[in-house]
């Protein structure tokens, strides 16, 4: 169907000072055919502003924006062949549900047959055949979410833009929708361009996932690629839940022979943590022995080590329980290190109470290094 | 609880005898001959001696018949043409960003503010050099030019309430400006449409100072609307003493106003209420 390219993408407004806000900060990025790409980001970012650009609704104030190889800079939306879902859903209250679906398809001349079909078709796709003759307000919020993506889909556009379709949605009907979102992508193969400020709908919906922060793309990659691989401290924090740990120190190289390098927590409040990194983090660290770096440690990957398999020395810190929160199926420990809180998930088996002392290791291999300057990860 | 309620309906219900036993007296009076009235003012008419010539003669010999066509011509396309440019200036005014934008909407409204009678002298002569005096174009002209600061007002209220992602997904669904407006966004405006239309129906309708000022002797005989044909009727009638037939022509004029408001009358209540909420 259709790439949708993004380049030097810059939105400017104007502002009492004249010199105008700039909200979107010369993006690129490349959506590829029949990808679903989602933007996600903190409230803010740009993301809405980015799609509204795509759609035609905001004036491009720099850069280009192509959709299936033609600029499309100065196509007004009607001729753009996109459809997009809007958050409140927009449906036009004066039309049935038929007539909301069908409006595209007549403003494009189509021969009723043909409105006919694709409108029955998408209503049974979506399960809307009961309410096909009712009024917009007389509709659930999930069903007129459904009759808005109806109306995207009957139009079978190029490129279909999402914005924040399931936030008005409670929390059950939201994950159903996704999955149903997700089936029509597979279903009708189209581009599709979906923002959202929640990183779990961006992970299980996404085949590519562009974060985005103060207008800029902090990284784009697939949803395992940004847990596994971020790129930096921003998006290691925003991708997750609970989010990754972060420790603030320094690299040391300790006496003594072995290429290995130890993190020393910064903590002037109490004797700092210190622990020995592995093989790898040591090279990676190679080239910020005592200079500040931070060190990054997803829940998961903080290990009981008491319980588990016997730490080398140097391998484990001690550190005190603040909270437990059994969740079920594991508990999150809330630890702190006197300088540092961080949060370990356990088997919900695993029994600790608040103030008790335990002893934790992390697990290297999942470990990141970063500057803590620039704040990008060390490879 | 069960006092004031009964209490509440006793006062309404006054209320309502109050305002509607006079227009019943008014239409069963145009049943009766002078003398009949004079007898006994308040008593319904005799069922054999319904006079309903009294509308015959009202309609030939006072000219309704002929005034009726003007007043349903003249409010007719005034009453449209408010409705129609009101709803696209206030469109625009409402949606669009102009530098004069506000200066523009200011200069409408000023419209409402200032008594449109103080313009009458050179309202007179600038119809008079258009040849427009005794014209039933000079009266349309100037009851559109004089409603549409009220409609504007009223109209772009609403527009502004309309929530903008509507208009957005009418032009993303295929819509140019003029078809995002004529099908998506002056159908929502339905109720304000209706207030306006109503309002200004009933202010053409039983217009009087400028149709009085602007038409005149012969000429003016073909345009007469109804009002002055009703002012008419009640000066001579005094003299004539034919007041069945004064009654028959209030009736006339009446009716049409009971039967638009009565049809209309969910829609103006939507529309008056939605502007107070939103204006
Ligand atoms: N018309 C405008 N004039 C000035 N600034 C604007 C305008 N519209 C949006 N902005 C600013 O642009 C920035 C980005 O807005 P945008 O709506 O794209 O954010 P977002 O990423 O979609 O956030 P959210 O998750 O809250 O929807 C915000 O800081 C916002 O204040
Ligand atoms: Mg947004």
């Amino acid at each position: 169907m259709a790439t949708v390219t993004l380049s030097r993408l810059v939105k400017r407004y104007p502002d009492k000072t004249g010199g105008g806000v700039t909200v979107v900060q010369g993006i690129d990025l490349e959506i590829r055919d029949r990808e679903f790409m989602v933007l996600v980001g903190p409230s803010g970012c740009g993301k809405s502003t980015t799609l509204r650009m795509v759609a035609g609704l905001e004036e491009i104030s720099g850069g280009t924006i192509l959709i299936d190889g033609r600029v499309v800079n100065d196509v007004p939306p009607k001729d753009r062949d996109i459809a997009m879902v809007f958050q409140n859903y927009a449906l036009y209250p004066h039309m049935s549900v038929y007539e909301n679906m069908a409006f595209g398809l007549r403003l494009r001349k189509f021969p009723q047959d043909e409105i006919d079909r694709r409108v029955r078709e998408a209503s049974a796709m979506l399960g809307l055949d009961p309410y096909l003759e009712r009024k917009p307000k007389a509709l659930s919020g999930g069903q007129r979410q459904r009759v808005a993506v109806g109306r995207a889909i009957v139009r079978k556009p190029k490129v279909f833009l999402f914005d924040e379709p399931l936030s008005n949605l409670d929390a059950k009907m939201r994950v159903s929708t996704r999955a149903e979102i997700a089936r029509l992508h597979a279903r009708l193969a189209a581009t599709m361009i979906y923002v959202t400020h929640d990183q779990v709908e961006a992970m299980t919906m996404g085949d590519r996932i562009c974060v985005m922060k103060d207008g800029r793309i902090m990284q784009v990659d697939a949803p395992l690629g940004l847990y596994n691989h971020p790129d930096n401290v921003f998006v290691a924090g925003f991708i997750g839940s609970p989010s990754m740990n972060f420790f603030k120190g320094r690299l040391r190289k300790p006496a003594g022979p072995g290429p290995l390098l130890e993190f020393v927590e910064a903590n002037d409040k109490a004797e700092p943590a210190r622990f020995m990194l592995d093989a790898r983090l040591s090279a990676l660290g190679a080239s910020h022995v005592d200079k500040d770096v931070i060190f990054g440690i997803r829940p998961e990957d903080v290990l009981d080590a008491g319980a588990d398999s016997p730490t080398p020395p140097g391998r484990s810190i001690e550190v005190a329980v603040d909270v437990t929160e059994p969740m079920g199926a594991e508990t999150y420990l809330y630890l702190n290190t006197g300088a540092t809180s961080f949060i370990a998930r356990v088997r919900p088996t695993d029994r600790f109470q608040p103030g008790q002392a335990v002893r934790v290791s992390f697990k290297m291999e999942s470990a990141h290094l970063f500057d803590a300057v620039s704040e990008q990860v060390l490879r | 609880m069960k006092i004031t309620r009964v209490l509440m309906f006793a006062v309404l219900a006054a209320y309502l005898l109050w305002v509607v036993y006079p227009m019943v007296w008014v239409a069963y009076s145009s049943l009766k001959d002078d003398e009949a009235i004079f007898r006994e003012a308040f008593a319904l008419p005799a069922w054999d001696g319904l006079r309903t010539e009294n509308y015959a003669r009202a309609w030939k010999e006072a000219r309704f018949g002929e005034y009726i066509f003007n007043s349903v011509w003249i409010t007719a396309v005034s009453v449209s043409l408010i409705v129609l440019l009101g709803a696209m200036a206030a469109y625009a005014l409402a949606r669009f960003y102009h530098p004069l934008g506000r200066g523009v909407f200011w200069l409408f409204l000023s419209g409402l503010m200032i008594p449109v009678q103080l313009s009458i002298v050179p309202l007179f002569f600038e119809l008079k050099a258009l040849g427009l005096l005794n014209s039933r174009l000079g009266l349309i002209l100037v009851y559109t030019a004089n409603g549409l600061p009220f409609a504007i007002f009223i109209l772009a209220g609403f527009f502004k309430s309309l929530p903008r992602s509507l208009y957005e997904a009418a032009v993303v669904d295929g819509c140019s400006e003029a078809s995002a407006f004529w099908r998506v966004m002056l159908p929502l405006a339905r109720p304000g449409l209706v207030t306006v239309a109503i309002f200004q129906f009933i202010g053409v309708w039983k217009e009087y100072f400028f149709a009085f000022m602007l038409t005149s002797g012969e000429a003016g005989e073909a345009v007469r609307t109804l009002p002055l044909g009703l002012a008419n009727l009640s000066i001579t009638s005094q003299y004539r003493s034919d007041y069945g037939m004064l009654f028959a022509g209030l009736v006339i004029v009446t009716v049409p106003i009971l039967v638009v408001f009565v049809a209309l009358q969910k829609q103006l209540v939507k529309g008056v209420t939605a502007g107070a909420l939103k204006g």
